[in-house]
């Protein structure tokens, strides 16, 4: 039980982040978000659908960054078993505030449906929303999925059904970018109506075990951009003056960014050691995934809190960066169950797993 | 990254096992608990010696100091596999994780010897003067006097909170030799053996009871102490406290996990907002471990990251608190019992656990007080590992 990363494993971390920075930059994101907002984001036109700006086919920068990431195989990630490597990965986008459906398409689509999608081609995932009924040798699917990540702009939809997980074209729905406070985040409701699928389209994905690798997947992002707020923030309370001095050697200053890193380091800690249960198919993969995500939805809580404070007038402005990652780690905790119905999970799932001893379910 | 320990790792925890398994005193033999942190009945001490003498004590010592040059991992399964069970492997733990530890990195041969081997041995015990009236978290402000006269030092001054004072033969004391050295500088460690004469120990009680005698004054009135009992160089005392406070520490915050272990066990959660508070226990266990388990990575590579142990510092005892305190809720009015058995009895285990939750939830205040503040913590962490400017 070692949670520390390896030499490869720092290596990767250290050229992903390389990428991030000459490739995705501030300036990058902001676009994103200032085309969303012309269009159909925060202040824009409503129900923007398919425009120029929101599809990365036709969008260029989104376009050439969503190239460069599939030219450097970081959608080859697909195995279960490099889910420690892909969680380095989408932590470092998290920290970028990654404009991109990679997040939707790694972690949500992929489980449900892998070896579906081309290497270039993204997914999204609709876990629940859609039912199937028998017709003749095949199903109907029918029903929405409301809030669907990247649900507007995916080649691939995944849909979880009782009868199975089916994998099916985008282009057989119906979907609608809902605007969302996150203008760089795309939203969509996704909408199926008795749209026909055979056994083809089944792809025999355990969706339990999906649902652990996108719950971990957005935990990590969430964990990215708690770590990019704190690092504006450091940046900030160690220039600006205030009183003669540097208003981060005040106490009520610095115990504020000293909580910020302990619940940084606690969501980080319980987020690679759900993507190491996952990688190894451990038991506790269950109970492990819902406390990644019950942390960083904690750790966003006191991370936006304090942050938005410690960073004064300047961070409540549109002009500031620190907008993107507050947003991207707020938006990640109302995905896929909140802390409140994770912390849940995790009592009954612990009580059970441990018995009356729980050291058993230690680390 | 790995879930699991190598097996150079899992085969010495299994000798370990097996070593508890043969040796570990009954409830019979175990005929009166310890009353304070330096009062080993003599059960207890042969226990101790057991250990001691079969090189399980600290097994990363070397085998004469109780050891078999165990690996920081290794030491890691060691504690682990005591925490289990609830176990102290002494009833003295100061004497043992840092008066002895501190005598075998700073002390002379003939120290190692005379001091260090009996009190890992459990032959005398040992308590640790550093506190002060004036002197708490700001410890270099320490004004206990020692003056050379002759082969003799002379010592006036007051030491407080001083753990198992009354019940221990000596006390590794913190005395200001240099009045005129800045504040740093001028610090000295002394062994005071109890029977100096113009040594007096008061023992006070806790906030659990006037009967809980752990805490002590300790006066000195021109207690004359042998030169030779100067332990490290003369002015060199604030390296010997790093080195004290820095024993163990990679795996001080074993200390905090052990208590969210055990609560994980004795806190039963009744409600949906016990279900809550217990699971954010859950995660806090497991984050406590594997947070830490960083830390033993960095040492098993010979790196340290002091500032890092902040973090665990400050994380495992807030967590432990907020976790005794939902414990304690849930409990409803049966936490007003005192004394109660809140957790499995041992006769093995602390004291703390027949104490009641009131009395468990107090306790969970040395965490977040002793060793440095949590406050104290929070300005470590802001300024050394997130680099804040010193106010």
């Amino acid at each position: 039980m070692l949670s520390e990363f390896d030499e490869d494993q720092r290596l990767w971390r250290s050229t992903v982040r390389d990428v991030l920075a000459k490739e995705c930059t501030p300036a990058l994101v902001r676009g994103a978000a200032d085309a969303a907002a012309d269009t159909g984001g925060p202040g824009g036109q409503r129900g923007c659908e398919n425009d120029l700006y929101s599809h990365p086919r036709r969008h260029m920068p989104l376009e050439a960054l969503w190239q460069t990431y599939t030219n450097l195989g970081w959608t080859q990630l697909v195995d279960p078993s490099e889910m420690v490597e892909l969680a380095i990965l989408v932590e470092e986008l998290g920290r970028a505030t990654d404009p991109t459906p990679f997040l939707a398409t790694m972690t949500q689509f992929v489980p449900l449906a892998p070896g579906v999608a081309g290497a270039k081609q993204s997914g999204a995932a609709l876990p629940e929303g859609i039912t199937a009924r028998r017709d003749g040798d095949g199903w109907l699917l029918d029903g929405t999925a409301r809030h669907v990540l990247d649900g507007d702009r995916a080649d691939w939809l995944a849909v979880v059904t009782t009868e199975g997980v089916f994998a099916i074209p985008a282009a057989q729905a119906s979907v609608t970018r809902v605007p969302v406070f996150d203008p760089v985040l795309h939203v969509a409701e996704v909408a199926l109506a008795d749209v026909r699928v055979g056994g083809d389209n089944l792809t025999g994905a355990d969706p339990e075990k999906a649902r652990h690798q996108a719950l971990t997947g957005m935990a990590t992002t969430m964990v990215g951009a708690c770590q990019r707020v704190l690092d504006l923030v450091i940046e900030h309370v160690r220039t600006r003056q205030q009183f003669g001095a540097p208003i981060g050697s005040f106490q009520a200053v610095k115990h504020k960014a000293a909580d910020m890193h302990v619940a940084i380091e606690r969501a980080r800690a319980l987020a690679y050691f759900a993507a190491l249960t996952i990688a190894a198919d451990d038991p506790r993969r269950r109970l492990a995934a819902s406390m990644a995500k019950a942390s960083a939805g904690e750790c966003q809580s006191l991370v936006f809190r304090h942050g938005l404070q410690l960073f004064g007038g300047m961070g409540y402005t549109w002009e500031n960066d620190l907008q993107f990652a507050l947003k991207r780690a707020k938006a990640g905790e109302v995905l896929l169950g909140t802390a409140d119905e994770h912390r849940a999970l995790i009592a009954k799932e612990n009580l059970t797993l441990a018995g009356v001893d729980s050291r058993a379910a230690h680390v | 990254m790995q879930l699991t320990f190598d097996d150079d790792v899992e085969a010495f925890r299994a000798e370990f096992v097996a070593f508890l398994d043969a040796n570990l005193p009954s409830a019979e033999e175990a005929d009166r608990p310890s009353r304070s942190s330096a009062d080993v009945p003599e059960w207890a001490r042969r226990w101790q010696r057991l250990q001691f003498d079969a090189g399980w004590l600290l097994p990363g010592n070397p085998p004469e100091f109780g050891g078999r040059n165990a690996s920081i991992l290794q030491q890691y399964v060691h504690l682990e596999e005591l925490s289990k069970r609830r176990i102290l492997r002494s009833f003295n733990p100061q004497g043992v994780g840092i008066i002895a530890a501190s005598l075998l990195s700073f002390g002379t041969p003939e120290q190692k010897r005379r001091w260090a081997v009996p009190i890992l041995r459990a032959e005398i015990t040992a308590a640790l003067g550093m506190s002060e009236p004036g002197a708490g978290s700001d410890l270099a402000g320490l004004r206990t006097r020692a003056t050379l006269d002759g082969d003799h030092f002379v010592v006036n001054g007051q030491k407080v909170w001083t753990s198992g004072a009354h019940d221990a033969d000596v006390i590794l004391t913190f005395v200001r030799t240099d009045p005129d050295a800045s504040k740093h500088k001028g610090i000295s460690v002394l062994l005071i053996p109890t029977d100096t004469p113009g040594v007096t120990r008061r023992p006070f009680g806790s906030i659990a009871s006037p009967d809980d005698l752990d805490f002590n004054e300790v006066f000195f009135d021109n207690a004359r102490v042998p030169a030779e009992n100067l332990v490290g160089k003369l002015g060199g005392g604030w390296a010997v406290a790093h080195g004290s406070l820095g024993h163990e520490r990679t795996l001080l915050w074993l200390i905090f996990a052990e208590r969210l272990a055990d609560l994980l066990v004795d806190f039963r959660p009744v409600t949906t907002l016990d279900e809550d508070r217990y699971a954010t226990l859950v995660m806090d266990a497991h984050a406590l471990r594997w947070m830490g388990s960083a830390a033993l990575a960095r040492e098993a590579r010979g790196e340290q990251d002091v500032p890092a142990l902040s973090v665990l510092k400050l994380f495992g005892s807030e967590a432990a608190q907020a976790a005794t305190e939902a414990a304690f809720e849930s409990a409803g009015a049966e936490a007003l019992d005192h004394p109660a058995l809140t957790g499995p009895l041992s006769h093995l285990s602390l004291e703390a656990y027949v104490s009641g939750w009131f009395e468990r939830y107090a306790r969970t205040f040395s965490g977040t007080i002793a060793g440095g503040t949590s406050e104290i913590q929070r300005t470590v962490i802001a300024e050394r590992v997130l680099g804040l400017p010193r106010g």
